[in-house]
């Protein structure tokens, strides 16, 4: 009896010990098995590029696939709106995929004007709730913007240009052979730039022959360019305007304040002397043929900023012979504010300028614009005559594409391209730049 | 001979597009123009019989070419090119009796358009040709087949994958050539080539060509140029030098090793890129 209440009692707490926990591990198991997996959603435009004619229909295939083990039922939504968030349309309708199956649908948007539009792709399902953000653009070189260029722009821009050069450059070209190789002797490169202020560069030059094009690379925001090793054809030349990378001995701003620094005042703002310094980067490359420098093959190439610093030089000086250009920022300023008016959370340029303005009460746009019109580097656009080449990101929030693509149809260049990269945000892709390499190596006939 | 010509030509030709990566298939690009002079030297005395097997020649007996070449490539567009070339022949086919028979003159007028179908990334491309072949010369003279003819060529060019050579580079052909005879022939051949850079100037490349010429005339004759009913696998390789940014040379060898009803040809090419 004694054996029989022993072995019942191991029977219980056996049990209750091991089996009941693992029955119900694997019943929790099994429940999770359904609730885990996905909805894989993908949107893709009829064109590859998401442009559109003007009167083209727009359409996306989506595909769905879903990877839980069980049905997923609900609504399936789509709303385009403008790029600055005013709603044009909106549809839903029921929607069910079934068990680890995929679906696909056809979206159809009737023709819009010239634009960019927002399209997002919403899926409520059983258990799974999931948007995709799109853009499109339709017929983008018919983009207009207003001008605010004031009346005397270009007499502000001759007078500081006239300040420049009275300055004494005094450059120095100082032999790095810690950070030569065998085939590329770097220099660093000093200037004095405008109000007298040192910048410095990075000079490469290939030793592989005995003349050369140039890559003149303007940074982006605060950003530091360092020595470009990366091309055998071209000498290159990178510059850090005042208060990025090496050129910080005077002018040392962090990131929220630099684009706003003296923004009350346009003769003391900031920007006055950075475009300064990128026309003194060229003065530098004009001064040195006998490093082997092309004078007549200079391009200049920014992204960001870095876009902004490439078309303000392209635009004030001529002995740019060709221009790139990624998602150049400030461009369009207002319609970028009004855009940027409808972000949830604020990005670059008007994060910063929002802020500034939040500190600054007393501080109006009104203000602001006195400013930076003088700035928007779309007002340097007409001035530009050389071959472009601009690359745009359609997700881009710091640099909204339609701002990108006014500012691009404002260019006098007869001999103008853009490529538009429909998955990026503020960046473009290699495939872009492998393009770039071959466009520029067809614009100066470099073998 | 002028197949083997051709044949070095696409190779060699094009490795000077970029000594260091790019050859055949790659577009030469808008407003580019090449202008490629070469010399190339083909011999044979044995042969292969119909059935592949090696035939020794009797003593004496051979059959050489010597041939000067200019070949000029212009970028109408990013994906359209125009190319031409135009040999001029020297042959001499020595029999056994003492005999030889030496002709010389302008050879085919080879001319095209090449299109880019598909770049893959600016990385790889596919390629379509469609090109002409035109005879110079007085068919008695035997420099080629006589007769007008035109060829429809796929290729397929890149880098090769890193994991296999970084630096390496990779070309593909497949060409289905027609010359317009009742006699034909018709031409298949598949070509593959894979090159790498060895210093900062120098390349090697190796091709592989496999070449079948059919044709209701099965009748042996030394002078490939004439010839219409043959196979042959041959293998090239090839080093080139970079001397400046628009002018290289190249100098290639050749043999094959495996044919039937053709010569067991050996020889080889010099030839300069200039990119104007």
């Amino acid at each position: 009896m004694r054996n029989i209440n022993i072995y019942l009692k191991w029977t219980l707490f056996m049990l209750l010990t091991v089996i009941v926990p693992v029955v119900k591990a694997h019943a929790l198991c099994l429940q999770q098995k359904n609730k885990e997996g996905e909805v894989i959603l993908d949107a893709k435009p009829a064109n590859k590029s998401a442009l559109f004619k003007e009167g083209e229909e727009i359409s996306y295939k989506l595909s769905i696939k879903n990877t839980y083990n069980e049905k997923q039922e609900g609504k399936f939504s789509y709303v385009v709106t403008s790029d600055d968030g005013k709603k044009i349309f909106e549809n839903t309708t029921d929607f069910s995929v079934g068990a680890g199956s995929s679906k696909s649908l056809n979206v159809k948007v009737a023709p819009k004007g010239a634009g960019f539009y927002h399209i997002n792709f919403m899926f409520n399902l059983s258990t799974y709730d999931d948007t995709v953000r799109k853009v499109f653009g339709v017929n983008p070189k018919a983009i207009t913007s207003v001008l605010h260029k004031p009346d005397d722009f270009d007499q502000f821009w001759q007078e500081t240009r006239q300040q420049l050069s009275k300055v004494s450059p005094q450059y120095k070209v100082i032999f790095r052979p810690d950070l030569s190789t065998k085939y590329k002797k770097v220099y660093s490169v000093e200037m004095k730039s405008y109000e007298n202020l040192l910048i410095r560069g990075w000079l490469v030059i290939p030793t592989d022959g005995s003349k050369f094009p140039v890559h003149y690379r303007v940074p982006g925001y605060v950003v530091e360019l360092k020595p470009n090793m990366d091309n055998d054809d071209y000498i290159a030349f990178d510059i850090n305007v005042r208060g990025n990378g090496n050129s910080k001995d005077v002018v040392h701003i962090n990131t929220d304040n630099y684009s706003t620094t003296n923004i009350q005042d346009k003769d003391k703002y900031i920007y006055r002397g950075v475009y300064m310094d990128c026309l003194r980067g060229l003065d530098f490359l004009y001064s040195h043929a006998n490093l082997g420098i092309d004078t007549s093959k200079i391009f200049v190439e920014g992204g960001s900023q870095g876009g902004a610093l490439a078309v303000v030089t392209a635009g004030l000086d001529k002995r740019v012979k060709v221009l790139t250009m990624q998602v150049p920022l400030y461009a369009d300023i207002r319609d970028n504010y009004s855009i940027s008016a409808s972000y949830k959370e604020q990005v670059v340029p008007f994060k910063m300028f929002r802020q500034y303005k939040n500190r600054h009460p007393e501080f109006s746009w009104e203000q602001f614009y006195a400013t930076f019109d003088y700035y928007d580097p779309q007002n340097f656009a007409p001035m530009v005559k050389c071959p472009v080449l601009m690359g745009i990101g359609l997700l881009d929030q710091f640099c909204p594409p339609r701002c990108s693509m006014a500012l691009f149809n404002h260019l006098s260049s007869t001999n103008k391209e853009f490529v538009c990269v429909p998955n990026s945000t503020h960046e473009v892709d290699f495939n872009y730049f492998m393009f770039q390499n071959l466009w520029v190596r067809e614009k100066f006939r470099i073998p | 001979m002028k197949k083997l010509i051709l044949s070095c030509l696409c190779i060699l030709v094009f490795i000077g597009i970029n000594p260091y990566r790019s050859f055949a298939s790659w577009p030469i690009g808008k407003y580019r123009d090449i202008v490629i002079p070469s010399m190339f030297l083909y011999h044979q005395t044995d042969r292969f019989d119909r059935d592949g097997h090696r035939i020794k020649g009797d003593p004496g007996t051979g059959f050489t070419s010597y041939s000067a070449n200019l070949y000029v490539g212009y970028g109408i567009s990013r994906r359209l090119d125009l190319i031409a070339s135009v040999p001029y022949v020297y042959t001499q086919n020595k029999f056994a009796n003492g005999d030889k028979i030496t002709n010389q003159g302008l050879g085919d007028l080879y001319m095209g358009l090449s299109y880019n179908l598909v770049n893959f990334n600016y990385v790889r491309y596919l390629s379509v040709q469609v090109s002409g072949i035109a005879p110079l010369y007085n068919r008695s003279l035997e420099l080629g087949l006589g007769n007008y003819g035109a060829e429809l060529k796929l290729m397929y060019c890149g880098n090769l994958p890193k994991s296999i050579a970084s630096k390496g580079y990779f070309n593909t052909e497949v060409a289905y050539r027609r010359y317009f005879d009742v006699q034909g022939p018709d031409q298949l051949s598949f070509s593959g080539t894979v090159g790498y850079p060895i210093s900062h100037h120098d390349q090697l490349s190796l091709e592989l060509l496999f070449f079948r010429s059919f044709s209701s005339n099965k009748a042996f004759n030394p002078n490939i140029n004439n010839a219409r009913d043959y196979a042959f696998f041959k293998p090239s390789l090839n080093y080139g030098h970079q001397f400046t940014r628009r002018f290289s040379t190249f100098i290639g060898g050749y043999y094959t090793p495996f044919g039937k009803n053709t010569g067991v040809g050996y020889g080889g090419s010099v030839l300069a890129i200039i990119k104007i």
